[in-house]
């Protein structure tokens, strides 16, 4: 269909999200778009989530952390906020979303929030709790296996 | 003006040690934590040591966890003096009850949860008291279907009494996890979709820096009492009203 003049398009502001779960974990856009609409739809209801619109516009996502450019309605960006804190899961990993900022274009979101490349793991052995244990590191960040269950340190708490 | 305040619990209550939550909560741009970790699953952390290397204030708290108003009584009586904040879990209708009734406690965590109810004795004990009921989020944020109706209905209820009687009350996602955590606008944004206004939320997240400031100016070794405090009036760095004490020590009696 021919768009629409520029006078009519709706106004949109994009929002900076950040991802961080578990480093062996890949999530996708479309599983991040579906959590995104759930929550939107749960907490806000489907007017409220249709006009603050939520569409993911950029995904990327590798070792863990990722980020996000999702589209809001002008003046819909606190519904979206509310929504994006209430995701709690993707595909059953459990992720901290933050959102990192708020833009007029996609370009200036990505440029001002979006840092370039990850943290690349890497495993190795580190003593916690008592022993040695395996861990995946990232940076400062260090996910240990204790025992069957996952524990989150920095590296200064491995030393 | 304090800044945001979030209370997390850490290893071995949590999943993530206490540095992991205070680094993420430095980067959400919380300028504390306190740790309330259950009395049976206390961090042995250096608080001071995390604090300074990270930069944000931490503090350590204790949630305080029994069967029965006797047990927490003795509980109470034995952490009190060893931490800053203390906590009492909430969530059946006599410990809450045994929590807004005592002086000493700071905070009554989730009173809603489970089987426990909030009224307006209740209330009103927690206001003669200084007993901070917490709102707790993660009812909102974490649960999902017929469970997260219930929690926004508790906090509804929660939220009129408190209104009515003037209830000091702190807010909390109560987590387990640093991921759990949110950023102060993204819970102001939260609670203003469930019927908090968003004075409301940043109040209660600044409420445990006021609590903090609070309870570590009563247990330092220069305070007598509200207002009184030793040592030459001069001397002191904040000079907000406080009279000194001119006595004892250093005419050498």
């Amino acid at each position: 269909m021919k768009h629409l003049p520029k006078h009519l398009r709706p106004k949109w502001r994009y929002v900076a999200v950040a991802l961080e779960t578990d480093p062996e974990v890949s999530l996708s856009r479309g599983a991040f778009q579906r959590e995104l609409w759930y929550a939107a739809q749960n907490l806000l209801g489907d007017a409220v989530s249709a006009d603050a619109d939520g569409t993911v516009v950029r995904f990327q996502f590798g070792n863990g952390d990722g980020s996000a450019v999702v589209r809001a309605r002008r003046g819909h960006v606190e519904d979206l906020r509310a929504a994006l804190a209430c995701i709690e899961t993707v595909d059953d990993a459990t992720v901290a979303v933050t959102v990192r900022g708020v833009s007029g274009t996609i370009r200036a979101c990505e440029e001002k929030f979006i840092p370039a490349g990850t943290e690349r793991p890497d495993r190795r052995e580190v003593a916690f709790a008592n022993g040695r244990r395996r861990a995946i590191v990232r940076g400062d960040r260090v996910a240990v296996d204790v025992d069957g269950e996952r524990a989150y340190a920095t590296s200064e708490d491995v030393e | 003006m304090t800044g945001f305040y979030e209370a997390v619990h850490a290893r071995p209550d949590g999943e993530s040690t206490v540095r992991r939550c205070v680094e993420h909560a430095a980067s959400l741009g919380y300028e504390g934590v306190v740790v309330r970790n259950h009395g049976d699953a206390r961090a042995d952390v250096d608080v001071d040591a995390v604090a300074d290397a990270v930069g944000i204030d931490v503090v350590d708290g204790l949630e305080v966890r029994a069967n029965s108003p006797e047990q927490a009584s003795g509980y109470v009586g034995n952490y009190r003096p060893k931490y800053t904040v203390l906590l009492v879990h909430g969530g059946t209708n006599e410990m809450n009850r045994f929590a807004v009734e005592q002086d000493r406690v700071d905070v009554l965590a989730h009173p809603m949860r489970g089987d426990g109810d909030f009224n307006h004795v209740l209330a009103k004990a927690a206001a003669e008291h200084g007993v901070r009921v917490e709102f707790d989020l993660s009812g909102v944020l974490r649960a999902t279907g017929g469970r997260r109706v219930q929690a926004l209905g508790d906090l509804r209820k929660l939220r009129e009494l408190v209104e009515y009687y003037d209830v000091p009350y702190v807010v909390s996602v109560d987590g387990t996890s640093h991921r759990h955590l949110r950023g102060p606008r993204a819970l102001a944004a939260v609670g203003e979709r469930i019927g908090f206004s968003r004075e409301q939320v940043e109040d209660g997240l600044r409420e445990w820096g006021h609590l903090v400031a609070r309870n570590r100016e009563v247990t330092s070794p220069d305070y007598v009492e509200p207002g009184v405090r030793r040592g030459r009036y001069r001397d002191r760095p904040d000079t907000d009203g406080n009279r000194s004490v001119t006595d004892g020590d250093d005419s050498g009696a």
